[in-house]
């Protein structure tokens, strides 16, 4: 057994998993080294994993999908959650939305699944940001409110992260070449721009800002501003609260 | 894990869940480790996800190879494979696949149930020699040698009838299963 051709003939038995382990061990040596063992060998991979769906039909009883969940909260991936599921998640859309039959379709599958992938990664990214900078022992709270009835706002200032997130309800957005600024103030200084934000049509917005490092305000307040903003405020603020635990 | 996690683990569930059980009973023959089996694969596949490689095969392959594994691990683990083996040898002539004319219980995807007869379909092709090879060594884990004398045939024998069938249906399979988009 040392001649190409029959090495090749062993292909078929490796896909299968029929070699003893003294064949299959200078198999795998001689896969190593020639291409033309290898790409047999991944067709009739792809032949002997078809052979899943020759099993006779058996249901599955109703509990075991819950166990399956259950016994897999007890375990963590072991890269870590961030790549895991993504995988794992974008794997069964993909497969839910391109494929008729799975077993073939791994270029189309492996595009796809890069864009979810990619698109899954950046969604999660900010989800994270956004409950990490919030569910944090050291995070201070201001809850903004008008005069009258809404709008109102909560601030959540992270100092370990240098973030400000603000979460806006009811909050009409700023009429055209108009924008919404949030100012930190600290009592007997001039106010400091947080950045400037808009919100959607239904008045509400979460938005994540950056925090100038050292401050330690007092109050925050938003105003009205041209579009981009202004360096100090340019009106009265319609929303003012107190920072709390910063 | 977050409810987001049960999600995506929920839907792999939901597409393979039935395929893996199916394959798990057909090796392991009891109901009760066929339960075991799937939840170790499928834990298993959510704790190596990372090491999955979209390259070499599709999730329902990947899957299937982590369940047979675990399947055959367990059959050997009890010594069942004795038994098993008996009873596969006591259904001579109907093989350890599905009777392509048996009617699948319900099927929760037309999808998964047209790839199931395209399966069956080129496995019925095959000769029945050929045929009970290949569905030997899938569905119990022998080796070649393990075959022949399980079938008192020759060595040779076994060999090119398997790699004759695996031909065949690796032919016949991506000759019915289109490779590109649907």
């Amino acid at each position: 057994m040392t001649d190409h051709q029959g090495y090749r003939e062993l292909a078929a038995p490796y896909a299968l998993d029929a070699l003893a382990a003294a064949e299959r061990t200078a198999f795998e040596e001689h896969l190593a080294e020639c291409a033309a063992c290898r790409a047999d060998v991944q067709a009739f991979r792809e032949a002997a994993a078809a052979l899943a769906l020759a099993a006779p039909a058996a249901a599955p009883p109703p509990g075991l999908r819950e166990r399956v969940l259950r016994e897999a909260r007890r375990g963590r991936p072991l890269a870590g959650r961030r790549t895991a599921w993504p995988w794992l998640a974008a794997a069964a859309v993909v497969v839910a939305v391109a494929a008729s039959y799975g077993y073939w379709r791994e270029r189309t599958a492996r595009d796809e699944m890069s864009t979810v992938l990619v698109a899954m990664r950046a969604r999660l990214d900010s989800a994270d940001r956004l409950v990490g900078a919030i569910l944090d022992s050291t995070v201070g709270t201001a809850d903004l409110a008008a005069t009258g009835k809404a709008p109102t706002m909560r601030l959540y200032w992270n100092r370990a992260r240098g973030l400000v997130v603000l979460a806006a309800f009811d909050l009409p957005p700023a009429p055209s070449g108009r924008t919404y600024q949030l100012w930190a103030i600290k009592k007997g200084q001039n106010p400091v721009s947080l950045g400037t934000f808009n919100t959607a049509a239904g008045g509400r917005a979460v938005v994540t800002l950056p925090a100038p490092a050292g401050l330690k305000p007092d109050l925050s307040a938003v105003t009205e501003e041209p579009a981009g903003g202004s360096p100090q405020p340019t009106q009265q603020p319609f929303l003012v609260g107190t920072w709390q635990g910063i | 894990m977050t409810a987001r996690d049960d999600r995506a683990l929920g839907e792999l569930y939901d597409r393979h869940g039935a395929t893996l059980y199916s394959l798990a009973v057909a090796i392991a023959r009891e109901r009760a480790d066929a339960e075991e089996i799937v939840a170790d694969a499928l834990g298993q596949a959510w704790r190596t996800a990372s090491q999955f490689d979209p390259g070499r095969g599709s999730v329902g392959a990947w899957l299937a190879t982590i369940t047979r594994s675990r399947a055959l691990d367990l059959v050997r683990a009890r010594g069942r494979r004795a038994r098993a083996l008996a009873r596969a040898a006591g259904e001579s002539g109907e093989g350890l696949s599905a009777p392509l004319a048996a009617a699948d219980a319900p099927e929760r995807r037309v999808e998964r149930q047209e790839a199931r007869q395209l399966v069956g379909r080129s496995l019925a092709e095959l000769p029945e020699p050929q045929r009970r090879v290949i569905e030997l060594a899938y569905f119990t884990g022998l080796t070649q040698t393990e075959i022949a004398a399980e079938l008192r045939e020759p060595l040779g024998t076994v060999k090119t009838r398997m790699r004759a069938g695996m031909e065949k249906l690796r032919d016949s399979l991506a000759r019915l299963l289109p490779r590109e988009g649907p």
